[in-house]
């Protein structure tokens, strides 16, 4: 490795970028694209190789699937599926504050699985209010578990939060792994957390009879706004899940399926003006992701992530439970701190130096999913999703509920949102922590 | 034909520092030309006789509305009482907390045409006149511009002002 001025010169570039990301003075999407930009311009990276190469540049299996799944989400919200859904939900609950609070963590929780986060939870929270409001009981509860619900959630698919996408792309896993490996544990971490609430909000939730009627009287039918398109987006949504079934087997990438899955809609919906529903894409998220890849390709090619990887593996001394103990307590607190998703850009191609360190024989699938490595990849998912719930900066998803809460009235302080957030956080990485001990060191299956 | 040909004199106004209790009832009670009618809304003017701001009827029922109502379909699932049991809590709120900020308003020698394009291009349906030394003399209604272009088609006036 030669330490050069180009190397310095993307590892400053890469450290100012996180420093003012972290920081907040600059929107973090305006940050990426100018470092990226100054990556290019400075020729750290060719421009070939930041569009076009595949371990440095963007990785547009990640962009795609984020757009293809943002679009279906767009055009399924008019039709007042999920209005729909949160009702039905909180008439589940017969009303009871309590058993509504629960409903809606295993409705927010699920949903999320499929949607990304901030989606579910711009879909929950003003229904979460509503009822709060409805049943004259605190909606902080309710905001607060939605946001931790969406973070736990997430975790269990590949679809279900950007960390997720990024690894399966970067180790090339696929949707059924992701189910095998990571949504048994989240099952097992959701019963927690519903004892979890139940300790902490159980009793002090209460209303009076006459007030759930209120939530009785309301008829979710009237949710449904467009009932042909509803019926059009699950035939959508039932072939896209079948297809992230079967993607690994049919040797499709997510992104195909995903965008597939768009494109089928998009026609169905027989819009002749997609202007609409293609501006409500999250571009500056999409564009947050290209910057980023750039900046951090640029570092991956002049070595500082392989540095990096040395220095964890000296640490640890190549024992691969002590790295992924490591791999997952960091990224918890890293992801509490930092946005995970930036992190995780930066972990994956950490993690690929990792292996080539490790097994400098293999190459392609063998490295990239090494039954030894198999852990980290699940560590690195673990850690950095649920760490999210650390802090109210720890995911988009929080940001967004602090934000509605606020607008709502009801102000959660940051100081507010971890002392819930972070034993919540702990927790999870706790019951992590063993799952991945005793499944992959001990049991080993 | 020019805004203050056609405007209505200002006799009221609101200050920033009322409740919003108080302030609904001066729009109840306002003058519209003669009449003791109620107005749609008032400028809000500081105590340097300066305009901050403009509270309308609109204003008033924003204030009512949940912000997380406007995130989704939620209107076929509200109850009976909700308003009123929001409009205890929001009339204690000050005028400078609803009030319209960014308010579009004419110079009194602006002609009609412009006071249109402010219309149609903001969607408003009336505009504080601003007189030359800067302070609101007067409100300029929709109502009154289509009178004079009724005039202009060659209708008899309706109502003389003038």
């Amino acid at each position: 490795m030669t330490i050069d001025t180009t190397f310095w010169a993307a590892t400053i570039i890469f450290l100012i970028a996180y420093a003012v990301i972290i920081s907040e003075k600059v929107h973090k999407t305006v940050v990426a694209l100018f470092g990226a930009g100054l990556i290019l311009i400075l020729k750290i990276l060719e421009q070939h190789e930041a569009f076009h190469v595949e371990e440095l540049g963007i990785d547009w299996n990640v962009i795609f699937l984020l757009i293809s799944m943002m679009l279906i989400i767009n055009l399924m919200r008019p039709t007042g599926v999920f209005e729909y859904i949160a009702i039905k939900s909180a008439k589940w609950g017969k009303g009871d504050p309590f058993r509504v609070l629960i409903i809606f963590a295993i409705v927010t929780a699920v949903l999320s699985a499929f949607l990304d986060n901030v989606t579910t939870v711009l879909l929950i929270t003003p229904v979460t209010i509503l009822i709060a409001d409805a049943l004259e009981v605190d909606p902080i509860p309710y905001l607060l578990s939605c946001a931790f619900a969406s973070n736990i959630g997430g975790t269990a698919t590949l679809i279900g939060d950007p960390p997720n996408i990024m690894i399966a792309s970067k180790a090339q896993l696929n949707f059924m792994d992701f189910i095998y490996h990571l949504a048994p544990i989240i099952v097992v971490i959701m019963v927690f957390y519903i004892f979890a609430i139940r300790f902490i909000w159980g009793k002090k939730l209460v209303t009076k009879e006459e007030l759930k009627k209120r939530i009785m009287a309301m008829n979710e039918n009237e949710a449904i706004k467009d009932p042909a398109m509803l019926k059009k987006s699950l035939f959508v949504l039932a072939i896209v899940l079948t297809g992230f079934i079967f993607h690994g087997v049919l040797h499709f990438q997510p992104a195909t399926v995903a965008l597939f899955g768009a494109g089928l809609l998009l026609l169905l919906s027989k819009t002749n003006e997609p202007h609409h529903v293609l501006a409500e894409v999250e571009w500056p998220t999409i564009f947050f992701f290209m910057g980023l890849f750039i900046i951090v390709g640029g570092v991956v090619k002049v070595g500082l992530i392989k540095w990096m990887s040395l220095q964890v593996l000296a640490l640890t001394e190549g024992n691969l439970f002590a790295t992924s103990m490591v791999v997952m307590w960091f990224s918890a607190f890293a992801s509490a701190i930092v946005d995970n998703i930036p992190y995780v850009a930066t972990m994956n191609p950490l993690i690929v130096d990792m292996a080539k360190q490790l097994w400098p024989n293999e190459t392609g699938l063998q490295l990239l999913q090494h039954p030894d490595l198999m852990p980290l990849w699940w560590s690195l998912a673990l850690g950095a999703c649920l760490g999210g719930n650390g802090s109210a900066i720890g995911a988009s998803a929080n940001v967004i509920v602090v934000g509605l809460s606020e607008k709502a009235g009801k102000r959660i302080s940051f100081g507010k949102f971890m002392l819930y957030g972070m034993p919540i956080m702990i927790m999870t990485v706790v019951i992590s922590t063993i799952y991945v001990w005793l499944r992959y060191y001990v049991l080993k299956i | 034909m020019k805004a203050k040909d056609l405007m209505v004199l200002l006799k009221e106004y609101l200050r920033p520092g009322y409740n919003l209790k108080k302030a609904a009832n001066i729009l109840k009670t306002s003058r519209k030309g003669e009449r003791r009618i109620g107005v749609k809304g008032l400028p809000v003017i500081n105590t340097t006789g300066k305009m901050i701001g403009f509270l309308s009827i609109g204003d008033i029922l924003k204030s009512v509305f949940p912000s997380y109502m406007s995130l989704m379909n939620l209107g076929d699932f509200t109850w009976n009482g909700m308003v009123e049991d929001i409009a205890k809590k929001v009339g204690r709120l000050k005028v400078s907390d609803v009030m319209t900020k960014n308010v579009i308003s004419v110079n009194e020698d602006a002609p009609l045409m412009e006071c249109i394009d402010h219309m149609i291009k903001n969607n408003v349906k009336k505009l504080p006149v601003i007189s030359k030394k800067g302070r609101v003399v007067g409100m300029l209604y929709e109502r009154d511009i289509f009178f004079a272009i009724t005039e202009a088609m060659g209708n008899k006036r309706k109502r003389g002002k003038k």
